[in-house]
């Protein structure tokens, strides 16, 4: 049977309540990290609180690649999601013909297969257009 | 800190030499540097050798065969500014005194490399790395949001790539000595959207050789000692901490600490070596260097200030897209380049009356940094 494996343990929930990355918060100087930090990279305090971050999100930019990457054969789309609590992400895109990436853009999170290995299916975040 | 001399220059051809092996490349420097500072192999105290794919004890691997054994060697690592860190090595080995004489050295052979022919990735097992993330996506994103906030075009990224190819065509170590046009450039095989193929660096084999000394020993060995004025290197900050990635806060501190320590600013400057892996990183670094205004590196450009005969020559040599960019060469071989123009031996692309010139090195993708290393070396006659 294949194996379903998350690419980090850790940084995504899948549920009934949908998809949503995993985050935390510094209590102190209300820095948002993703993936968790175990302190605060920004003022060093050790406190943080775990957040959910927003499904939604604006292109702040974007590429297709047109030569293979590590896992991905092209064309593939990849970018930077701003989301509204202040966090910038890393992350595979879907393309849609129908909807162009344009910077600024709306997309939201979604939970899928990223990619195979062996009889493993590796699954991650990805945005799409709205 | 004592005053530190650049006495000898070396590189060897650069190109794609799947059957010579980087230590061949590596004595090809190193002999033309020694040949070119007048000292003989003995009188070299010390060695920083940089080179990233794949190996150990890569200096002593070259050195032993020129006959330089038996003095303190060391191996350095730091992705594409590997080469600015050997360098910046030696320079603190003469200028702290423990040494008289040193040899920097880079080197790589990506034919033989177990990259050869892909993508570079980040480092090992990172995230972003393993979502897709390769060199040419990173600067290709960095390029849309150009596009976007100063209404660069296509076009002009591929000036750069027409520009630095035109230099290229003017120096014999060079791996492309061809001339291409803008449409050239848009043509050729799309590699991350907006990237061309000609707007990316090759894939090279080469190595380069630099000679310090104490300064005040340099007239031993020739009349025409170029100065190190200033020195710096840095690791990125956290990406976090970088709101627009148009504006590289690294690049704009260590340039700072390198004028700072020189005691010059980017209007001194002659002439400019910088690290243009991709094609529309080159107005990023106008900027972060000072050349121009935040914001102004497109206009700047579009003045043809940086080219050979305008206001200050940037890439002469043709930088890593003409000339080729073997990873940890580099950052040695632009100090060498800047050393030409200092001494008026830089042939046919001469920048006329070179007194201070600056060479600039970046290296490594790291998931949560800005990037991994930038070193900066200014350099005066």
């Amino acid at each position: 049977m294949t194996e379903i494996i998350p690419i980090k343990e850790g940084i995504f929930v899948n549920d009934n309540k949908g998809a949503r990355l995993l985050a935390n918060k510094c209590e102190k100087c209300g820095y948002i990290f993703f993936p968790k930090a175990t302190f605060c990279l920004n003022c060093y305090a050790d406190h943080l609180e775990d957040v959910e971050l927003s499904q939604k999100g604006r292109l702040y930019s974007y590429t297709t690649g047109y030569m293979p990457s590590m896992h991905f054969t092209p064309p593939y789309a990849i970018g930077y999601i701003d989301l509204p609590e202040g966090v910038r992400i890393f992350t595979p895109l879907i393309i849609d013909e129908n909807k162009p990436f344009n910077i600024g853009m709306e997309l939201e999170l979604i939970i899928e297969e990223l990619w195979q290995e062996d009889d493993k299916r590796i699954i991650g975040y990805k945005f799409k257009p709205v | 800190m004592r005053p530190v001399a650049v006495i000898g220059v070396g590189q060897s051809v650069f190109g794609k030499f799947p059957n010579k092996t980087a230590e061949e490349l590596g004595r090809e420097a190193v002999s033309a540097a020694i040949a070119d500072s007048g000292i003989k192999p003995s009188d070299i105290q010390v060695a920083y050798t940089s080179r990233l794919y794949d190996v150990w004890v890569t200096g002593q691997c070259i050195l032993k065969d020129v006959g330089i054994r038996g003095i303190e060697m060391v191996n350095v690592e730091n992705a594409c500014c590997g080469g600015a860190t050997a360098f910046r090595g030696v320079w603190k080995e003469i200028a702290d005194a423990r040494y008289d004489v040193g040899i920097a050295i880079g080197i790589e052979s990506m034919s033989t490399s177990p990259i050869a022919g892909k993508l570079i990735p980040p480092a090992k097992d990172d995230l972003e790395g393993q979502l897709g993330l390769t060199m040419p996506a990173l600067f290709a994103i960095f390029a849309r949001r150009q596009m976007e906030q100063y209404r660069t075009t296509i076009e002009d990224f591929a000036m750069v790539s027409v520009k630095n190819h035109h230099h290229g065509c003017m120096n014999p170590f060079a791996q492309y000595k061809k001339e291409f046009s803008v449409q050239d450039v848009l043509n050729s095989r799309m590699i991350c959207d907006p990237i061309t193929l000609l707007m990316c660096c090759p894939n090279t084999d080469g190595a380069a050789a630099v000679i310090l000394c104490s300064y005040n020993i340099a007239r031993r060995y020739t009349t025409k000692p170029i100065r190190v004025l200033g020195s710096s290197l840095l690791s990125g900050d956290y990406r976090f901490l970088q709101e627009d990635m148009t504006i590289s806060p690294l690049g704009s501190l260590a340039a700072k600490k390198a004028y700072d320590m020189a005691g010059i600013g980017p209007e001194d400057l002659d002439v400019v070596e910088l690290h243009d892996a991709f094609a529309n990183e080159e107005m990023i670094r106008y900027e972060e260097l000072g050349l121009c205004k935040v914001g102004e590196g497109t206009r700047f450009l579009r003045e043809k200030s940086t080219w050979i005969g305008g206001k200050i020559p940037v890439n002469p040599s043709g930088g890593l897209l003409a000339l080729g960019h073997p990873l940890s060469a580099s950052g040695i071989r632009n100090i060498a380049e800047i050393v030409l123009h200092l001494r008026g031996e830089a042939g046919e692309r001469q920048t006329p009356n070179a007194k201070v010139g600056l060479a600039h090195m970046l290296g490594g993708a790291v998931a949560g940094l800005e990037a991994g290393a930038c070193g900066i070396h200014i350099l005066a006659r």
